[in-house]
């Protein structure tokens, strides 16, 4: 089967618009999705032949004040990949876990919380750290948190008041 | 008898990089294992949203450390597929060398390294010797030994002349008869086989639930490589094998990543008789530090010597990326492998498991 075929058939099975399925190159093409089909695209995916769960992650339209949400599954033996991509509102972020589909879509879940602040329900790890140790500011990788900003108010600068440089014959020395 | 709760690494001569496993251990048994990774994290991923397209070259091979060359490639491959870009063929040949020269260093270092948690104590010195010649390699080539910010969107930074292809051919016909001699000294060590068969099984089904790829799923008889079913830059006009193995445990993982450097070799002497003459550079769009790439995003993977590596990149149409996510290699097995793997192994088989499993610290924290 090659991509058109796959596509078509996609088109046809899971009653999908046109505009909504997008190539990207021969081997890789993405579909948006309503978020509330999700878990009935990824499942009816899965039956097709796209069971490997590559990757899961964020993007942060900040402007368009939505998270967009990005599976990326691959299927060995139609050797297509595709990224499976749905928006999900910035106020109040939340989406159906995949765990029951893919249990190792578990800490992949687990990243884009920690880093997003998107809950994933279902997911036993929602709101628990992994990477990030003793972090008390907003989820970084959201496109309002300034880096610098934080870590001038969680660093403040210091005055070395009594602190001399060392003449060059003392260092010698 | 009662539970005790020990940490595995970071310090501890069986870990690799700095990463940490809480392990529950009854008497020797685990009991249950969690990972603990975030030691070595670095924003990369913040970073890039903040640099312009062509500055991100020189921040991204510190992904992955012992094998930057791939992030390079990878990160040039989505952006190349973003912007519809079709790189020159010599350029293509030229990247297909320099991650095959990557996997033999990278190989190198695994298979010596199990000397490590084994106590075959020559080994690694040997294979850190061959390595070295790689890295000679590496330093003719692009000047510098470790991280080469050699592969860029549009193609390779420059050409590689006559005389040094000759001189990768030497090394490399030297390395190759030295092979022999690691077969000697590792797998046919009677401690090797005591300590490695039977050693840290992993069954198919694991490995496919898990979502490991790379020497961990094809020592289960699975032969899946992205070489051969998404074949990138010029892999589909090599002549290769693909080595699995039908039972995997510790040995046959380690004795696959021997096989693959014999096909590296092969692949490299390929390349260096086929290459062909012509530019290795397009411009992309006008000055590089002005570059701006189309609107869209795209998903590019290799593999790499642990399975599937990628980058997912999002332009918005500006000077840097919009958004780039990381999708280690060792991502699956070094997080939910850990936990769902590691259990009813013993204790000091946790170092051999890591170490063939291919756990790589930096690109799970990124």
């Amino acid at each position: 089967m090659n991509q058109n075929e796959i596509i078509k058939k996609i088109e046809n099975e899971f009653n999908i618009d046109k505009k909504d399925i997008k190539k990207i190159d021969s081997k890789q093409f993405k579909a948006f999705i309503k978020n509330s089909q999700i878990i009935d695209f990824l499942t009816y995916l899965k039956n097709i032949g796209f069971w490997q769960l590559s990757l899961i992650t964020a993007v942060d339209w900040v402007d368009d004040n939505k998270f967009e949400i990005v599976y990326n599954l691959v299927s060995w033996e139609l050797e297509q990949n595709i990224l499976v991509k749905t928006d999900i509102s910035r106020k109040n972020p939340k989406i159906t876990s995949v765990i029951n589909i893919w249990p190792a879509a578990k800490y992949y879940e687990w990243d884009v919380n920690e880093y997003f602040g998107i809950d994933f329900i279902g997911n036993p790890n929602n709101g628990k750290e992994l990477f990030l140790e003793n972090w008390d500011g907003p989820p970084p990788m959201r496109k309002d948190f300034d880096p610098l900003k934080y870590s001038k108010n969680k660093f403040p600068e210091k005055d070395y008041k009594n602190f001399k440089m060392k003449k060059q014959s003392e260092v010698i020395e | 008898m009662k539970e005790v709760k020990l940490f595995h690494g970071p310090n501890h001569p069986g870990m690799h990089g700095n990463f940490s496993v809480h392990l529950t251990v009854d008497g020797d048994t685990v009991k249950k294992a969690k990972p603990n990774p975030g030691m070595l994290h670095r924003g990369f991923e913040k970073l890039m949203e903040r640099r312009l397209w062509l500055n991100n070259i020189a921040l991204i091979p510190r992904v992955c450390v012992p094998e930057p060359d791939l992030n390079e490639a990878v990160y040039s491959m989505a952006v190349e597929k973003i912007q519809n870009l079709e790189i020159p063929e010599r350029a293509k040949y030229i990247r297909v060398l320099m991650m095959e020269l990557a996997r033999i260093s990278v190989h190198m270092m695994s298979i010596g390294g199990i000397g490590g948690p084994t106590g075959v104590y020559t080994a690694p010195n040997w294979a850190l010797a061959d390595r070295d010649l790689i890295l000679d390699i590496f330093e003719k080539i692009t000047g510098h030994r470790v991280y080469h910010m050699y592969i860029v969107p549009g193609g390779v930074r420059q050409d590689i002349d006559e005389k040094t292809f000759r001189f990768i051919e030497n090394t490399i016909r030297d390395i190759e008869k030295r092979l022999k001699d690691y077969k000697e000294i590792i797998f046919e060590s009677p401690i090797i086989h005591k300590r490695l068969k039977g050693t840290a099984p992993l069954t198919k089904e694991q490995a496919l639930n898990w979502g490991v790829t790379g020497p961990g799923l094809r020592s289960t008889g699975e032969k899946y490589d992205v070489r051969k079913q998404f074949p990138y830059f010029v892999y589909d006009k090599l002549d290769f094998d693909i080595p699995v193995a039908d039972k995997s445990d510790a040995f046959t993982r380690l004795y696959l990543k021997y096989l693959e450097v014999k096909q590296s070799i092969k692949i490299i002497k390929q390349v260096i008789n086929k290459i062909p003459k012509g530019k290795v550079r397009l411009k992309l769009t006008g000055t590089a530090l002005k570059w701006k790439i189309k609107k869209g995003e795209a998903y590019g993977k290799v593999e790499s010597s642990r399975g599937e590596f990628g980058y997912y990149v999002v332009s918005d149409g500006g000077r840097s990326p919009y958004r780039v996510q990381v999708r280690g290699a060792s991502y699956p097995q070094g997080l939910y492998g850990i936990e769902a793997g590691l259990p009813e192994t013993r204790l000091e088989d946790v170092a051999i498991w890591l170490d063939t499993m291919g756990v790589c610290a930096p690109e799970i924290d990124r």
